[in-house]
């Protein structure tokens, strides 16, 4: 049974990058695949997350977290739970998002701080600072809206697509621009690169491995690198699964009472 | 003891004056091959390297710097004391903005090495968020200026914010509304004088005629620019004190040809000296970079005894050559010995634990010998090159020139008031001894880069305008350490062990399942581990991660939990290791904060504690009330990771390192004097005093203002040392010199008085005691001694033939008193167009130089015919011939102790502990050496002797 599905998921694949080669995609495609590709596998999906932290002068910190996803509108809204396992101290604090996709709505977010007792909403806005320490920031975890860019074909080699996204409201932003290559095959986006004000390349994330997992390609380790501050962090995934038929556990009374069974 | 064959002068002096050309060529030679290494200059500005690079200090500074991530800063203020608003107005928020965006690509390779802004790290009102509550359990993050302010309303509103945070108050924002300050970090502190220089120019090109003042301050900034201005000191400076001091002499000697010479001999010891200098590999330090001003003076000194000589003796009927054999003759004994001293008492700040200072003794010194080589060689050489028909009508040719000068006429005047009155001059001097004494103890050590500009100068009016606006422009850091765990971990395993056994029932009772299995394999795990782990935290962590490993392995959704809560036993010890994490030791670094604060010597400090009292206040309300440290360390993590979610997370590093076991308080203050520095390190360890510190952290200080008091403390005991050792060394020079203690002290005595009273009007005047004071010291010592050899050296050669002092004295006054009286002046005079420099250290070595020429050699011709004439008895004594002086047992004692004395502050350097057993050891040896010298000096040849002198006496 297992086999079998394994074929049919590759043979998905091999007929889905046919198709590809056969018909020339425009921009909006390439861009609304990729989005799916990243964010969309799975009606919902749980990963084990290990993050690690690397200073300018080699310290390192570590953080341990599981992150369930649901999509409610594929490509559109969806909801996220992250639960911190490690270290020890910050165990049990959750990071929740309902994302709102579509030009002018913005996301809701809330943080659960065990040890004080206290659910925080974090105000609408800024979406682009640190999550939790690391050079990844909010707006990573759950992605970037599409329609915040204007998004256009830079080049194409053999194995990616190239494209440019330039952000409709620039003072929001602390980037220029951002540079995506996707994957011709399962238009998963392998190199993000990001230039500043002055058009100089200061941050960039990279995928450093694919898995296929449930037929869906996922990137199981991603390394982002902040040039500018000389910090990296990566970020291992284990455990992904997909289609877990995770309830609406994405709630505020969820926070103070995690739901166990699905954290493991 | 003779240290040179009699001949020896004369036969040097015949041989440079036969082959007179061939001494310069060769001469020029060596000093075009030396001067060809001086392009290769390198320079170092930094005060740090007062200190070796393995300086406990210094080590422990850059090691602080790298964990916290901390650089060098400069600040640059914008003032804006016209707008009824103060800074918060559009177009200067505009102006801070705009600022701050420039000042952040100053960056540039070297090497392949990015330099310049560490572009990431400025500090700034558009460089750092904003954490605020909204209400209703709503928190927001944000920048504090995403874009300036437009409109005076968006100016106010930003005021409201900018004020709100105690983190940025006093800091970026002056209370008065008036300035807001930029915190830019360097690379290193190198690069200061380039970012100053393109920062400038920015604010001249785009906001010349602007109501906002400007003003760029740091230390790095004032090292930097110190080291640039000094060259241009360098460049300005030393060829006006050579031309004015050319001038003095051609008034003095009339015949600029001659005159000239004393110029070469200068500046050939001048290139020499920087030549090897560089050719050993040296870099130009400050204190180096006075090794000109320094050396010109001693190299004129015997030229000009030789020119005064000769010029005061020659006429045509003897011509050129006899009369510079004869001069270099009576000359060649005191120039050798006043070139020795002057070498000896530079050499010895060899001594000093200051390795600039070490470097630029020991090459003043070479440079001294090589001027004295010069003299002895070229300037006879010189003199045979001129015809003798330009001699014509120099000197005394023409007879009585100098004997009716003015300058002649009071010498000898005076020698007249000296001789009247030898015992009222004696009891003044001892007066002002006293007086000065007084004056010494009244000195302040003290030292601050900024002030080495003058009041005029930029980087000194933006040093006082800044410091009155914030908290500080001088950085200091205040780093507590958690103490190195040396418990053994198999002990500790096996008392936690019992600690976590005592929970099982707990946890039971909380209804967790398989309490039980899960409990012993984790101890099991834990004790196991225990024998191999490296420290307490890596073997908790490791119990830890399996825990939540085994979890997911677990039997049941019930076992989980199970897993965690045991595992997380573990992880909250590991978490409890954690010093800076703990609630009670960031009260305690609040408390300090508070102290230093209300002593009114910290303008502003800034620390871990302040970021986690202002998170928990923002995130429970926004209320002051909860402006303070959460109770448990969970807390205080959570609010740290929450301050991590902001655009700047990397910031928390700078107060606390990632293991929390060290956390930084950095300290602004106002001022950068070491005498406030030290002030603040009192009220620190008062503070410790009465707060004792948690047992297991330590207090270390970092950050430069810390590493100018530590190489400051140095530097005034290492220069006390090196004093005492070189008055030693020129004292037994002396006595050796003339055989005798009586005449040795003598000729110590007008360096004394001149040392007493330069420190001791020093101490009146409140003059810091600084670097370029202490280091005068041992110019005081080699000039001062010089004109006391060629007065005693006169008088002892003048007096055999003479019985009556009166006849001496008279003399004196003439010939060799004129000499002493021109080179006083010239150089004296010489150094004053110091005065005009732009910087201070500049300005005091021209002062003090002129004060010491003009003591030093007031005082050997007022006090020591007046104490000749007093004691002469005992100095002539005959017993003091040169045959009889190994034989005299207080000679022999005298100059054996002095060795001992030298050789124990020697040692005493390498030495680190111990002191006490060095001090019994010399007081041992000392007393050896007083038994050696009684039988040395009743050995039978002393003894024959004695008998000779006796029969010869009947």
């Amino acid at each position: 049974m297992k086999k079998i599905t394994i074929i049919i998921s590759v043979l998905a694949l091999t007929g889905v990058s046919l198709a590809v080669e056969s018909a020339k995609l425009s921009v909006a495609e390439i861009v609304n695949k990729a989005n799916i590709a990243a964010y969309y596998q799975g009606k919902d999906a749980k990963a084990r997350v290990h993050m690690d932290i690397i200073g300018d002068n080699g310290s390192r910190k570590v953080r341990d977290f599981i992150i369930l996803r649901k999509t409610i509108v594929d490509g559109g809204d969806q909801k996220f739970y992250v639960y911190f396992n490690s270290p020890a101290d910050i165990r049990r604090m959750v990071f929740m998002v309902h994302k709102h996709v579509g030009e002018g709505n913005q996301d809701d977010r809330w943080l659960y701080l065990p040890s004080l007792d206290l659910v925080n909403r974090i105000a609408a806005g800024d979406k682009r600072t640190s999550f939790v320490g690391s050079d990844y920031f909010y707006e990573d975890v759950s992605g970037r809206d599409l329609s915040e860019d204007t998004h256009e074909l830079v080049g194409e080699t053999d194995k990616y697509y190239i494209i440019r996204n330039t952000p409709k409201k620039p003072d929001e932003v602390e980037f220029n621009y951002y540079d995506l290559s996707i994957d011709k095959k399962t238009f998963l986006p392998i190199k993000i690169f990001f230039y500043d004000k002055s058009n100089i390349l200061y941050r960039k994330i990279e995928v450093l491995k694919v898995a296929i997992i449930q037929g869906h390609p996922t990137a199981i380790d991603i390394l982002v690198t902040n040039l500018a501050a000389k910090s990296k962090t990566r970020m291992v995934f284990t455990g992904v699964k997909y289609d877990i038929g995770l309830p609406d556990i994405f709630t505020e009374r969820y926070l103070r009472v995690a739901p166990r069974k699905y954290l493991r | 003891m003779k240290l040179f064959n009699k001949d020896i002068d004369r036969r040097l002096v015949e041989y440079s004056v036969a082959h007179h050309k061939k001494i310069t060529l060769v001469m020029l030679i060596a000093t075009v091959i030396l001067a060809c290494f001086i392009p290769k200059v390198q320079v170092d500005t930094d005060p740090e390297n007062m200190l070796s690079s393995d300086e406990p200090v210094r080590v422990y500074h850059h090691k602080m710097k790298k964990e916290f991530t901390i650089y060098d800063l400069v600040v640059l203020g914008i003032v804006n004391e016209t707008n009824p608003h103060g800074v918060y107005n559009p177009e200067t928020l505009k102006k801070v903005y705009d600022l701050t965006q420039f000042v952040k690509t100053l960056n540039w390779k070297e090497n392949g090495e990015e330099v310049g802004v560490v572009g990431p790290e400025v500090m700034a009102p558009s460089e750092v968020d904003h954490v605020s509550n909204l209400g209703m359990g709503t928190i927001s993050f944000e920048w504090l200026v995403k874009t300036p302010p437009k409109t005076q309303k968006e100016a106010d509103e930003f005021k409201i914010k900018a004020k709100s945070n105690p983190l940025l108050l006093d800091t970026v924002f002056s209370r008065d509304d008036k300035a807001v300050a930029i915190y830019i970090p360097l690379t290193s502190k190198d690069v200061g004088y380039r970012v100053y220089k393109q920062i400038n120019k920015y604010i001249k090109e785009h906001y010349s005629g602007s109501q906002e003042k400007f003003y760029l301050s740091g230390l790095p900034v004032a090292e930097d620019t110190f080291g640039v201005e000094m060259f241009l000191q360098m460049v300005i400076s030393a060829p006006m004190a050579m031309l004015v001091v050319f001038l003095l002499m051609l008034a003095f000697f009339r015949k600029i040809i001659l005159v000239i010479s004393p110029m070469i001999v200068a500046i050939i010891s001048i290139i020499c000296t920087m030549g090897l200098l560089i050719a050993f590999g040296y870099s130009i330090h400050i204190m180096t970079s006075m090794i000109p001003i320094f050396l010109m003076p001693i190299a004129v000194v015997d030229s000009v005894h030789i020119l005064s000589e000769f010029f005061d003796r020659y006429t045509p009927e003897r011509g050129r050559r006899a009369v510079i054999i004869e001069v270099m003759h009576e000359l060649f004994v005191p120039m050798l010995y006043t070139s020795l001293t002057s070498a000896a008492g530079f050499a010895s700040l060899a001594l000093t634990p200051i390795p600039p200072v070490q470097i630029f003794g020991l090459f003043v010194a070479v440079g001294i010998m090589i001027a004295w080589i010069c003299t002895v060689t070229f300037v006879p050489a010189y003199v045979m090159m001129i015809s003798e028909k330009s001699l014509a009508n120099f000197g005394n040719s023409t007879g009585k020139i100098s004997r009716e000068s003015p300058m002649a006429r009071s010498l000898h005047w005076l020698g007249r008031f000296v001789f009247k009155h030898a015992k009222s001059v004696i009891v003044a001097s001892v007066l002002i001894s006293i007086i000065s004494v007084i004056g010494i103890t009244k000195i302040h050590v003290n030292d601050n880069p900024v002030r080495w500009f003058t009041l005029r100068h930029p980087i000194r009016i933006a040093d006082i305008e800044l410091n009155k606006h914030f908290g500080g422009t001088y950085m200091s850091y205040l780093v507590l350490d958690q103490k190195q765990d040396d418990t053994d971990l198999v002990s500790y395993a096996q008392n936690l062990s019992k600690d976590f056994d005592a929970q099982i029932p707990k946890w039971k009772e909380q209804g967790y399942a398989n309490v039980d299995k899960v409990a012993s394999q984790m101890k099991e795990l834990f004790l196991k581990l225990s024998k191999t782990a490296k420290s307490k935290s890596e073997l908790l962590n490791a119990v830890f991660d399996e825990a939540y490993e085994r979890s997911f392995n677990a039997d049941s959704g019930d076992e989980v939990e199970t897993w965690d809560v045991v595992g997380e036993y573990f992880g909250l010890k590991d978490e409890a290791l954690k010093q800076f994490k703990q609630p009670e030791n960031l009260r305690y670094i609040s408390k300090l904060q508070k102290y230093l604060l209300d002593s009114g010597l910290v303008g502003k400090s800034n620390s871990l504690s302040d970021i986690v009292k202002k998170i928990y206040q923002e995130l429970i309300d926004g209320k002051q009330s909860n402006y303070r440290i959460p109770d448990s360390s969970r807390a205080v993590a959570q609010c740290l990771m929450q301050y991590q979610s902001g655009h700047k997370p990397y910031d928390l590093w700078h107060f606390v390192t990632n293991d929390f076991r060290h956390a930084n308080i950095w300290l602004q203050l106002k001022s950068g004097d070491n005498k406030d520095m030290k002030k603040v390190i009192a009220v620190v360890n008062e503070f410790i005093k009465k707060n004792p510190i948690p047992n297991n952290l330590e207090l270390h200080w970092a950050g430069l203002t810390y590493i100018n008091v530590v190489w400051q403390e140095k530097m005034v005991f290492g220069m006390l040392q090196s004093f005492m050792g070189s008055f030693l060394v020129v004292f037994v020079m002396m006595v050796l010199l003339f055989r005798s203690v009586g005449w040795g002290l003598l000729c110590m005595t007008p360096l004394t008085i001149t040392i007493l009273l330069i420190y001791g009007a020093t101490g009146f005047v409140g003059k810091d005691y600084d670097m370029p004071t202490a280091v005068l010291s041992s110019l005081t010592l080699g000039m001062a001694v010089d004109f006391a050899i060629h007065f005693i050296q006169r008088v002892r050669a003048t007096h055999v033939g003479n019985s009556s002092w009166r006849g001496t004295n008279k003399i004196m006054f003439g010939e060799p008193a004129r000499a002493i009286s021109r080179n006083v002046i010239v150089i004296a005079v010489g150094f004053l167009p110091l005065l005009a420099a732009g910087l201070v250290p500049y300005k005091t070595v021209g002062i003090m130089l002129c004060c010491i020429m003009a003591l030093s050699g007031s005082i050997t011709l007022v006090l020591l015919p007046a104490m000749i004439k007093v004691w002469r008895s005992r100095l002539f004594c005959e017993c003091k011939s040169v045959r009889c002086a190994s034989c005299s047992f207080i000679m022999c004692s005298v100059v054996s102790v002095s060795m001992l004395i030298i050789v124990v502050l020697c040692v005493e350097q390498y030495i680190k502990s111990g002191l006490s057993e060095l001090l019994m050891i010399a007081g041992a040896t000392g007393l050896v050496l007083l038994i050696a010298s009684y039988l040395f000096t009743r050995r039978k040849r002393c003894r024959d002797l004695q008998e000779l002198k006796e029969s010869d006496g009947v």
